[in-house]
């Protein structure tokens, strides 16, 4: 293997939330709360930006240990055709939906870059934002994104620990642990607006972990300053595979770690999705999390065709409706916003393909 | 009247409000009629043609007695930016435009480069032009000579309630303007928007210090009587300030007059 880059174990990046991190008595947590809460009310007023998934294909090339559709599972596969996609994103608009990332598996002859590329084509006309997450691309085709409508891009490492990495993922092109790190830059490097990071929590270490998402993206910030940075924090769920986190993740330790990064990163988006519980949800918006999934289907088809979907790739644990959520975000007097982005900013935010001046 | 004159419109409220970051739109609503303003600015990514009740634009609207701004806040460049300005104009009917361009999403510091182009483009297609720019003298005449409506520099970093750090350029651009200078972004306490008022600011436009309040009506209504106190201060001539005391009873009387 190619050696680390020197931001990935450079600790003076990630100095300041360290403390933060450490398991304290509860006043100490409370105290990172009001903190956290100040912040977030300062910085990103009382809204909350609402976003929802739609799966795109859940055939996929590698077999991450811990993936419902890791390459070995014997569920049916299955990627929507456009006139499907157009079902699904008339679904998704009818309960309000404004802002949608599209999602497929690691890249596959079936769902390949054409195939996305079209469909960020398809959803661009009818949805004012798009994201992707889907597999790691060149610059040029990140530019190729960008240039359809895409604006952002979702892409975790899932452990910073290459060890660990190479371990749960057996096989397939995501095998590479710096192929997969070094892809928010060329996404960045493509002129693609916003890259959302994280790890995938449960598969490594966590305080290591979170360190190592602080270090990325500062040195993201760093390195490209017109990059839109955001944090997502995902937590193993159960999935088809059965696979067991070796290293649990409890919900104290997430709400340190979420009330850290705000703390450390006053202004980067911080992401929830509906993997975690209503009752986190709920106490955790505004308290930090600036973002947030809505009413969302983990199944190919799951928003216009539910009994006919097939399986998902975890299990989603908030499957309260767009109006159950909202109303829960009111009761906090909190602002659910579906639509925070124009078109009229789309396209890529760097002239050429090539690093940002 | 003390009216300000923005272009070919005259307000007698110089206070502009901010539609952001409220927790509802009824709160917004709300804290605009309390204000007294009859200006706000409002960001095209919050126009919702499709959900009414996602839309900002459509209830300031229906709302009487109020001016809309719309912005380009979300733009990198001068081309989204003139983008932005014209589908917002065709959509909200408003001669204004306020030119917001904030390449880093982060910090949302304006991009003077490119506020430059949009406003020469904009302001030679017949818009008011209100642009958002870091307090700097020479941007601010730069700005002026393209034809801008006013300038619009910040007190401080957007949604940091820093008041006025940038105290020092903005009296340099105060006294150097003959277009109307606002004060833009920062602002925490009404106390810094009547500062800005008695400096000689024309109007101030404030956003987070409303909309995040622990009662948004009362704080707009605040700052909107702070805001005239400013300026009638600014009026009645302040006095100056002194590095010594100064007796009321001078103390070379006995010395007789020239």
């Amino acid at each position: 293997m190619n050696s680390l880059p020197a931001w990935l174990t450079d600790r003076r990046l990630s100095a300041d939330i360290a403390p933060l991190l450490v398991q304290g008595d509860g006043a100490s947590l409370e105290r990172l709360a009001a903190e956290a809460q100040a912040i977030t009310l300062r910085r990103f007023g009382r809204i909350v930006s609402l976003y929802a998934p739609l799966y795109l294909s859940n055939f996929c090339s590698s077999g991450c240990a811990y993936c419902g559709f890791a390459s070995d599972r014997k569920t049916p596969r299955r990627r929507l055709e456009f006139d499907e996609i157009e079902k699904e994103l008339a679904a998704m608009k009818a309960i309000g939906i404004g802002d949608v990332l599209l999602l497929t598996g690691e890249r596959t002859g079936n769902a390949g870059f054409d195939y996305l590329r079209r469909a960020v084509d398809t959803a661009a006309k009818v949805m004012p934002r798009v994201a992707v997450e889907a597999f790691p691309m060149t610059v040029a085709e990140y530019r190729g994104l960008a240039e359809s409508g895409c604006t952002g891009i979702t892409i975790y490492q899932e452990t910073y620990d290459p060890d660990n990495y190479r371990e749960l993922h057996r096989w397939g092109p995501k095998r590479d642990f710096l192929e997969r790190l070094e892809t928010p830059e060329r996404a960045l490097q493509g002129g693609i607006r916003t890259v959302g990071i994280g790890a995938l929590l449960g598969l490594s270490e966590p305080v290591g972990e979170a360190l190592a998402v602080v270090r990325h993206v500062r040195h993201l910030c760093r390195t490209y300053w017109k990059a839109g940075i955001s944090v997502s924090f995902p937590r193993i769920r159960p999935q088809d595979g059965g696979y067991q986190p070796s290293h649990p993740v409890d919900d104290r330790f997430l709400a340190r770690m979420i009330f850290a990064f705000r703390i450390g990163m006053p202004d980067v988006d911080l992401v929830l999705s509906t993997r975690e519980s209503p009752r986190f949800r709920d106490g955790m918006a505004g308290l930090g999390i600036t973002r947030m999934s809505i009413a969302s289907r983990t199944t190919v088809g799951g928003y216009h065709d539910p009994e006919n979907a097939g399986t998902s790739q975890f299990e989603v644990s908030d499957n309260r409706s767009a109006q159950e959520f909202c109303s829960a975000l009111r009761s906090k007097e909190l602002e659910p916003v579906f639509k925070n982005w124009d078109p009229a900013y789309n396209g890529p935010i760097c002239k050429e393909v090539a690093p940002c001046p | 009247m003390d009216s300000l004159k923005l272009g070919p419109y005259e307000f007698s409220s110089r206070l502009i409000l901010g539609t952001g970051k409220f927790s509802s739109t009824r709160r917004m609503l709300d804290a605009i009629k309390a204000s007294g303003t009859q200006l706000v600015t409002v960001a095209l990514r919050r126009f919702n043609r499709e959900q009414a009740e996602d839309d900002l634009l459509g209830p300031l609207s229906e709302m009487g007695g109020i001016t809309l701004m719309p912005n380009t806040s979300g733009a990198a460049t001068a081309k989204e930016a003139v983008r932005a300005a014209h589908i917002s104009r065709e959509l909200s009917g408003s001669p204004f435009v306020k030119v917001e361009i904030h390449p880093n999403p982060h910090h949302l510091m304006p991009d003077p480069i490119e506020t430059w182009e949009a406003c020469r483009i904009l302001a030679g297609e017949g818009f008011l032009v209100m642009p958002y720019i870091p307090a700097d003298p020479v941007l601010a005449r730069r700005l002026e000579e393209v034809g801008c409506t006013s300038i619009m520099p910040l007190g401080s970093a957007i949604g940091s309630g820093q008041g006025l750090s940038t105290a020092g350029m903005l009296k340099i651009i105060i006294r150097e303007s003959s277009i109307p200078v606002i004060v833009d972004a920062g602002l925490r306490a009404p106390s810094e928007a009547c500062a800005a008022m008695e400096m000689g600011c024309e109007a101030v436009l404030v956003n987070s210090a409303v909309a995040v309040a622990g009662d948004p009506m009362a704080m707009a209504s605040a700052f909107g009587e702070a805001v005239l106190a400013g300026r009638r201060a600014w009026h009645a001539g302040i006095m100056q300030k002194s590095g010594s005391a100064v007796a009321t009873s001078p103390l070379t009387s006995f010395l007789g007059t020239d």
